[in-house]
């Protein structure tokens, strides 16, 4: 939690069109600060101005530009700041990151509190490593998003190496209630399991976020061989020039 | 109800369509799981899939037989999961069923509604 005192304020900008992952920029670096604990952040949206490029971006209508400045604002103590930078670096692509010195006369009250995140190396191509089940309903709520949704955003924003969440059509857990597909009515409330696959170190250091997380549901380890682990950059080339 | 620490994961593999005593096969699976107070278990629907049958089994968006690829996943202790294999052995008549270790970091439930 950000106490008084002195402190970094670091701001970034990148274009509204930018994309991190198959995401706008700015939401992803947005994501990753608010899953790793940072006390507060905010984004604001330019009316008007130019990067590097030299490209100007407006709101004006005839120019049909959606690309317009964004800008992240945060502030965290030099320490905090110094563990994020890294992983911003890669995020912000194109853009630009600026921190500066500030003073925190009066820190904001009410913040979350989360246990740091320690470096793991990423998971190795192949070898031993772990596969983390969590059991839960499709209702779940973590700060009224679905509770599926967030653990794979936060998982993201941990750099955990990958989640699949599946939806069940029928199952029951720990509340011995039946979860099941409503074909009649509108309430679903299916089970949905995610399938998560890293190292035993990153799971294990994952598990205080999940703990906080998941309020009721089943959580199981098993060993794994990872076989391959690979991602296509060109496909992923390919994507970014259909969108442009 | 609790469990912690070692655990056995079972997987039971078959048909949408497989039934048992004119019920679908996955629904008495679950009822049978409840009924011998087993911890949990979840049945999951495949997009695609073949078994010991090799007949490729696939939902079809345009007919109404779909026999896609069922999974029932159950989890408890090896004792518990010991005892539903007796009754799985008469109910799947065709299929496969796997059991695997597992170690259980969290299992609990909230009483009341769901937050």
């Amino acid at each position: 939690m950000l106490k008084a005192g002195p402190a970094k304020k670091v701001s970034i900008y990148v274009g509204e069109d930018h994309q991190h992952h198959g995401h706008s920029d700015y939401s992803a670096i947005l994501d990753f600060l608010f899953y790793r604990g940072v006390s507060g952040a905010n984004v604001m949206r330019g009316v008007a101005g130019f990067g590097a490029d030299h490209h100007m971006h407006t709101t004006r209508i005839e120019v049909l530009t959606g690309n317009l400045p964004m800008k992240i604002e945060f502030i965290e103590s030099p320490e905090k700041i110094e563990e994020l930078l890294p992983k911003l670096h890669e995020m912000v692509g194109t853009g630009m990151i600026e921190v500066q010195d500030t003073n925190v006369v009066k820190p904001s009250e009410i913040s979350k509190k989360r246990a740091p995140q320690t470096f793991t190396p990423p998971l190795r191509r192949e070898g031993k490593a772990k596969l983390m089940r969590i059991f839960i309903g499709e209702n779940d709520k973590w700060h009224d998003k679905p509770l599926h949704k967030a653990l794979v955003e936060s998982m993201r924003a941990n750099d955990i190496a990958g989640v699949t969440v599946y939806q069940g059509i029928l199952g029951y857990g720990a509340n011995r209630r039946i979860h099941k597909e409503g074909t009649l009515h509108l309430s679903h409330d299916r089970p949905v399991m995610l399938s998560v696959v890293d190292t035993e170190e990153k799971l294990r250091s994952f598990f205080p976020i999940l703990d906080g997380m998941v309020q009721q549901g089943l959580v199981v380890l098993s060993d794994v061989d990872v076989i391959k682990y690979t991602h296509n950059y060109r496909e992923e080339e390919r994507r970014k020039e259909v969108r442009q | 109800m609790r469990l912690e620490g070692k655990a056995k994961m079972l997987r039971i593999h078959f048909g949408e369509d497989d039934k048992w005593k004119d019920k679908p096969l996955y629904r008495a699976i679950i009822e049978k799981c409840r009924e011998l107070d087993i911890a949990g278990a979840t049945v999951f629907r495949g997009i695609e899939g073949y078994g010991a049958s090799t007949l490729i089994h696939r939902s079809h968006l345009l007919s109404f037989s779909s026999d896609a690829p069922i999974m029932v996943s159950v989890i408890d202790s090896e004792d518990k999961v010991r005892t539903l294999i007796p009754y799985l052995d008469e109910m799947v008549d065709e299929g496969l069923i796997a059991m695997s270790e597992v170690e259980v970091i969290k299992y609990v439930h909230q009483d009341g509604a769901r937050s």
